[in-house]
């Protein structure tokens, strides 16, 4: 679905050549503060391919982070680069890169078509060239059929999928989405997340940025966490939670039969506690968190368990958050 | 582990699980109403508070927020509305009579306080009533913040009121106060006696209405402005533009065409008309008497006054 | 597509499209639209009442009082002096001459002796239509009372002023001395409101209120909701998205200002004053009258548009700013040399305006000093007209050929707009958007 990397009628401001030796995204010990308030301090990282999730608290600086990315704010120290070019007042970069912003203003007396061709006519697109374009990253966001309806119609989903389109109209390299799933209903939840995996599948780097745990663990397994301004964490989510192992975790399972099923776990050496909320309800409490759920499903299947949920209550970002800035969860 | 941890969707299950659990079909909750018995503060009271918050906002922080330019602006216009109160006072000390005459209490600089074309009506008071209507209600809107007053026991027109009196009452901190405190100025400084303030007192308090008339006027189409607006800048703009426009205009025809029919279109000459026939100043229009000036302002403020009763009885609270 | 993509076609496309989307934003606005109607309305009123005075007659005055008949014989006053009778004797009138001469309608001594003076320059003019000075039964000396040695001429010296009356215009008795009121009063006042509806109306009024209104936001707007940030995350730098904002909005403030000027120029030029159907000889003025108001939505809204980058309560620097425009514009009337005028925008425009109509009309001064003068008889007023031309007309301040003024006036805006530009560009370029 995504065009020919060789098409013509792009042209750009000046003969710009990204830095191949440099990650797409750099930062080195970059901080940012508002007078005393430290959005973000002393972050040193570099990303390059795959879809990467940037978790964090509400003023966590995530946002601050994709605006020093995008050039609209100036580091207070350090340097940010973006294809080895220093982004602040210098937009040449941004021919490789689409921006969806979090904020949920738009042009609501567009069209979805207007929106996303206007502001690819801003790559360097004739208009022509722009609008079979919109029209193409409209279709891919599945908005093909109302590409002529004013933005203000639309709801939110849709709204956050013109706004993906309009970053994707100029087959970015580097596609930024701050907070893309804010305000969605689960049907276009759903349908963001697989636009980004299918993005990701392309070999595009992509940064999402959510406050959800279970909404970017959907999408990508590679994280960043950054909680009040630090990078608390990097790496893959997996390989964080095995790093917490000596953490106690709960995992909730409900199933027809609880007991028996509790009988086949039992023998399990990572199991430490089991209890019973319900009859139908089964808590496990484990000290090592990834062997066991990679052995669960196995044990369930072959026991012939009926099981209707596997879940797990301390797996989101504030228990998470706990155990990595070392207070409790 | 797929269904845990994989990035394909697998809380679909989740969701039509639980909410099996908790509703099942059919099933009517009960509910209950009861009369909420408490007792509601006066109406009064509740005004007085939105009125405070208003005007205690001028002054420090933790009441409405005027942006600190408007508050700097507000100070230099006060200042500069004390001028001739400052000038009667040095008058007093160097006991200079030509100086008096010009800066001293009199009928014409009692006019001229409140009605003076330059400075006092180009620079001050319609910057002045510019600035505090440019946000009074169009702020709220954009904000959504009207919201908060209209789910709280307070009606709208109660509301309105008192942005009205607020708005009014800090242009009066302005115009009026400083008025009173040019005539005390003259009292202290030359030792005026009963006589003399009974003999002037007429003529103050001539001048006192006319004040209100103004600032009447400009906070009514300020606030209409507001109220049909949501920009940021549309309401200051657009008062500044019609007192200086309508102005305009009108000197345009009377210096053209010797026809000063159009000066009954300028709020501001208006006013002025009035202010000259109450004061008893030299009338400086004399084409037509001055009861059509005062028919005019009225014709005005009670369109205005329309405009911002059915805006504000008719407006969605969302934020916009 | 087929073209070869060059930084310039590139260029070219992104104002394109920010222009585009600016029009369309501006255009999808009801504020717009009331603004300009508003605008609209003001300029018709003024022209209501201009329609008026150019459809209406004004009373033709005897300004030397000779159509009146003193001795009641029925000969008014003029005739008798023409045939050297007495004016105070009934018993001595033309009719009793040989031939005997007919009384003449009273009316005939009514605005029958026009100016007849082509320049201001020291030296002899003017001619005598009636004939009641050139009359032989005058004596020399009666025929050159301004005594300059010339019968019956109007003598002009070097223009001083006393009092706002020229002293410098001084006839012999019975010349020039009963002009056309209706012909001077409508070509004054056609003179009068042309210059300003031109300078009050569009370049002041207009020209400031329309950037006023819809330039103060342009960037500021989009920067405090937040739909800046499509924009900027292209590859397009601020400095330019500044100018084609700008650029958009011109593409509707020009228009609209020429279709303005264009029909104000139109009816002016239908009702005013001329020999054919249309006055062809103020197309110049009005040329000017575009010109400048035309650069001056051009500056004001790069400045601010500027002043709305600067701070976010940009508008409390931009009020303060029309007023002092204001206050400018009222000091191009009175003293058009001043030089503070020069830290002015509108004081450039008013060059470019009254240079116009230095070119266009050539006699204005003529014009307001001989309405002034009014015939020069001793209780003359000003004849109507001439006190609103002196107030609307004015020389261009900067003591140079009307046509080097115009140029110098449009190179000095063209470069108050770049210096704009360029300060709001590098400034919204190190402004942090959140």
């Amino acid at each position: 679905m995504m065009p020919d990397p060789t098409q013509q009628g792009k042209a750009e401001t000046k003969e710009w050549k990204p830095d191949v030796d440099m990650p797409v995204v750099y930062f080195q010990g970059v901080s940012k503060s508002y007078g005393r308030i430290h959005a973000l301090s002393n972050i040193t990282l570099g990303l390059s391919g795959g879809v990467t999730g940037i978790l964090g608290m509400n003023g966590a600086g995530k946002s601050t982070m994709f605006k020093l990315i995008m050039g609209k704010l100036k580091p207070s120290a350090g340097e940010v680069r973006l294809f080895g070019t220093d982004p602040w007042k210098n937009p040449a970069p941004y021919v490789k890169v689409g921006f969806v912003p979090e904020h949920e203003k738009m042009h609501d007396w567009m069209t979805a078509l207007d929106f996303v061709s206007t502001f690819a006519r801003l790559h360097g697109m004739t208009r022509d060239h722009a609008e079979k374009e919109a029209i193409r990253v409209l279709d891919f966001v599945g908005l093909s059929d109302v590409v002529n309806k004013q933005i203000g119609q639309f709801s939110k989903g849709m709204r956050q999928r013109t706004k993906i389109a309009h970053a994707l109209v100029n087959d970015p390299e580097l596609i930024i989405l701050d907070e893309p799933l804010q305000g969605c209903d689960p049907l276009a939840r759903t349908t963001v997340m697989n636009v980004i995996r299918e993005l990701g599948k392309m070999g595009r780097t992509v940064l999402v940025s959510s406050h959800i745990l279970s909404e970017i663990e959907r999408i990508t397994e590679q994280i960043i966490i950054l909680h009040q301004g630090k990078l608390v964490a990097l790496g893959n989510l997996h390989a964080i939670r095995e790093r917490l192992d000596e953490i106690p975790h709960t995992i909730r399972i409900v199933g027809d039969d609880a007991r028996s099923l509790a009988k086949d776990i039992l023998d399990h050496p990572a199991v430490f506690g089991l209890s019973f909320p319900s009859n139908t309800e089964l808590l496990i409490q484990t000290y090592h968190f990834g062997s066991l759920h990679s052995e669960l499903p196995k044990l369930i299947v072959k026991n012939g368990h009926r099981v209707t949920l596997i879940d797990n209550p301390d797996d989101d970002l504030e228990s998470l958050l706990g155990h990595l800035t070392g207070g409790g969860a | 582990m797929d269904v845990a941890w994989g990035s394909d969707s697998g809380d679909e299950l989740e969701l039509t699980d639980s909410s099996a659990q908790t509703a099942k079909s059919g099933e009517i909750f009960e509910q209950k109403y009861t009369s909420w018995n408490g007792t509601l503060n006066p109406r009064w009271m509740r005004n007085w508070a939105i009125l405070r918050h208003h005007l205690l906002g001028i002054f420090k922080k933790g009441h409405r927020p005027w942006s600190m330019p408007t508050r700097i602006f507000l100070l230099i216009a006060f200042i500069g509305a004390l001028s001739d109160a400052a000038f009667t006072l040095l008058s007093g000390l160097l006991g200079s009579a030509e100086f008096h005459a010009l800066f001293g209490v009199s009928r014409d600089n009692l006019y001229g306080h409140i009605l003076g074309f330059f400075p006092r009506n180009v620079l001050f008071y319609p910057l002045v009533a510019a600035l505090l209507v440019g946000s009074v209600i169009s702020e709220d809107r954009q904000h959504g913040t009207s919201a908060l007053y209209f789910s709280r026991p307070v009606s709208r027109f109660d509301y309105i009121g008192m942005k009205y009196l607020s708005v009014a009452l800090i242009q009066s901190l302005v115009i009026l106060f400083t008025y009173m405190l040019y005539f005390m100025a003259e009292i202290l400084a030359f030792g005026r006696g009963w006589s003399w303030m009974v003999d002037v007192f007429p003529m103050f308090l001539a001048g006192f209405i006319a004040g209100i008339i103004l600032i009447i006027t400009y906070t009514s189409i300020g606030l209409a402005l507001s109220s049909v607006s949501q920009g940021k800048f549309f309401p200051g703009i657009g008062l500044v533009a019609i007192l200086f426009g309508s102005k305009t205009l009108a000197a345009i025809v009377k210096n053209l065409f010797e026809r000063e029919i159009l000066y009954l279109l300028s709020p501001y000459d208006c006013v002025a008309h009035v202010g000259q026939a109450i004061i008893g100043t030299q009338q400086t229009y004399d084409q037509y008497p001055w009861t059509y000036s005062l028919v005019a302002l009225v014709a005005m403020n009670a369109v205005a006054l329309y405009i911002l009763a059915s805006r504000v009885s008719s407006m969605e609270v969302t934020r916009e | 597509m087929s073209d070869k993509p060059t930084i310039w076609r590139a260029l070219d496309r992104k104002a394109m499209a920010v222009a585009e989307f600016t029009l369309r934003q501006q255009r999808k606005r009801l504020s717009t639209w009331v603004v300009m109607g508003v605008g609209f309305l003001a300029m018709a009123v003024l022209t209501m009442f201009y329609i008026d005075s150019m459809m209406r007659d004004y009373d033709a005055i005897d300004n030397d009082g000779d159509s009146s008949d003193f001795d009641m014989d029925g000969y008014p006053n003029g005739q008798e002096v023409l045939y050297g009778t007495d004016i105070l004797d009934p018993d001595s009138h033309p009719g009793l001459l040989n031939p005997s001469i007919p009384p003449d309608d009273p009316s005939k001594w009514i605005n029958e002796d026009d100016f007849d003076i082509e320049s201001l320059a020291s030296g002899s003019y003017g001619y005598d239509d009636d004939g009641d000075c050139r009359t032989e039964e005058k004596t020399a000396s009666q025929q050159d009372t301004n005594s300059n040695n010339i019968p019956c001429d109007v003598r002009i010296t070097e223009p001083s002023y006393y009092n706002g009356f020229s002293t410098a215009i001084l006839s012999d008795r019975g010349v020039d001395e009963d002009p056309d009121d209706d012909a001077y009063a409508k070509e004054s006042i056609h003179r009068a409101f042309v210059l300003a509806l031109g300078k009050f109306g569009f370049v002041f009024l207009i020209g400031i209120f329309v950037p006023l209104f819809m330039a103060t936001g342009l960037v500021r707007d989009e920067m405090t909701s937040g739909t800046m940030h499509y924009m900027l995350s292209k590859p397009i730098a601020r400095s330019e998205v500044f100018l084609y904002r700008i650029l958009g909005f011109l593409g509707l403030a020009w228009p609209y200002m020429t279709g303005m000027v264009v029909l104000a120029a139109l009816v002016t030029g239908f009702f005013g004053p001329s020999d054919g159907f249309f006055r062809f000889s103020d197309l110049g003025v009005w040329m000017a009258v575009l010109l400048a108001s035309l650069l001056a939505v051009l500056v004001y809204a790069m400045l601010f548009c500027l002043l709305g980058v600067l701070w976010k309560h940009g508008i409390i620097l931009a009020l303060p700013f029309a007023a002092w425009e204001l206050g400018m514009i009222l000091t191009t009337l009175g003293a058009p040399d001043a030089a503070i005028l020069r830290f002015s925008v509108i004081g450039w425009a008013m060059n470019i305006v009254d240079a116009g109509a230095a070119l266009a009309w050539t006699d204005t001064s003529l014009l307001i000093e001989l309405g002034l003068w009014g015939g020069g008889s001793n209780n003359a007023e000003p004849l109507t007209g001439s006190l609103a031309l002196q107030i609307f007309a004015s020389d261009s301040g900067l003591g140079l050929t009307p046509l080097v003024t115009i140029v110098v006036s449009i190179c000095v805006m063209l470069f108050q707009a770049a210096t704009c530009w360029f300060v709001g560009g590098a400034l919204f370029k190190s402004k942090e958007i959140d």
